[in-house]
């Protein structure tokens, strides 16, 4: 895939993993006291299991989070973009077909002169046949 | 059981009839449309270019200008992101109910990153068509070198045979 479509995949994904994490996070979080008011808030069925995998998930999906921002950053290092933007594209681009002009030109003329070339030959040979066809006696 | 006639075609084949005797009979295709039409109701335009992000009505972050840095903004629009979904998750914690404004910043960054690299496009058209151009002048120098070396030897091997007919 070319770099462009790349950096846009990595966008989208830095995406995904965000609003994963905010989600997860959202949705997963247990219970937690407001105010001196209300009482603490009821001990949840598989306390200890429940907290430990609720407690390495955010470690797992930060990590994740930034481990795709640095390759986002690899990605637009990576970046083949030379100084002078458009002008100078142009105008190679106009240098370049010049060139190209000229070097077909020239391939035109080589090929006109192979091809004449190529016609002289086919009648030597066709005559030097001839003449090898008459001089020679039958058995 | 449901019955669906196609639509007819439309009705201007009926002006081709003499077609193969008299090319001349029949009406021109029209010339290409140009601008702005409308198809099925929607409307289109066949000028392609990428609308600019103050016509979608989206704010620009990174600054405008005929040369812009896309790799250095590119950075510093990430960077600004990572702080932003940080910022979102301090909120959620502190003050749960302001989230929409921080979401609103994020997804507004967002959006600039993909205006962004959808504005490198034209830049990767005017380089592929230099690599191919490139490559095609490569094709055809190597081309005229082949065809040298082949007279080269054409005439190389129409000496030799004269030299030795001539020997006999």
């Amino acid at each position: 895939m070319d770099i462009i479509s790349q950096l846009q995949e990595q966008v989208n994904s830095i995406a995904a993993l965000a609003f994963n994490t905010i989600g997860t996070m959202q949705r997963d979080a247990p219970p937690v006291r407001l105010s001196a008011n209300y009482p603490e808030p009821p001990p949840s069925a598989n306390p200890t299991e429940e907290t430990a995998i609720f407690s390495e998930q955010p470690k797992l999906m930060s990590a994740a989070l930034v481990k795709a921002a640095k390759q986002f950053d690899a990605l637009v290092a990576a970046l083949p973009i030379s100084e002078g933007g458009e002008e100078a594209q142009l105008k190679k681009i106009a240098d370049l077909q010049a060139e190209n002009d000229a070097v077909g030109q020239d391939l035109q003329k080589q090929l006109e002169a192979a091809e004449k070339e190529l016609k002289l030959v086919q009648e030597l040979f066709s005559q030097a046949s001839d003449g090898c066809l008459n001089l020679k006696m039958p058995d | 059981m449901a019955t669906a006639t196609y639509p007819p075609p439309p009705p201007y084949y009926r002006l081709y009839k003499d077609y193969l005797q008299n090319p001349k009979s029949a009406p021109e295709p029209l010339p290409p449309i140009e601008g702005t039409y409308i198809c099925f109701g929607g409307n289109y335009t066949t000028d392609d270019v990428l609308p600019s992000l103050e016509e979608q009505g989206v704010r620009q972050l990174y600054p405008t200008g005929p040369n812009i840095d896309y790799k250095k903004e590119l950075r510093s629009l990430n960077k600004e992101l990572q702080l932003h979904i940080l910022e979102l998750a301090d909120v959620l914690v502190e003050r749960p109910s302001q989230y929409a404004r921080r979401v609103e910043d994020i997804s507004l960054i967002f959006k600039n990153l993909h205006h962004l690299l959808n504005s490198l496009r034209p830049h990767q058209a005017r380089a592929t068509l230099i690599h191919i151009l490139e490559l095609q002048i490569q094709r055809r120098k190597q081309a005229v070198e082949d065809i040298k070396r082949r007279r080269e030897e054409a005439q190389k091997l129409l000496k030799e045979s004269l030299t030795t007919l001539e020997e006999h």
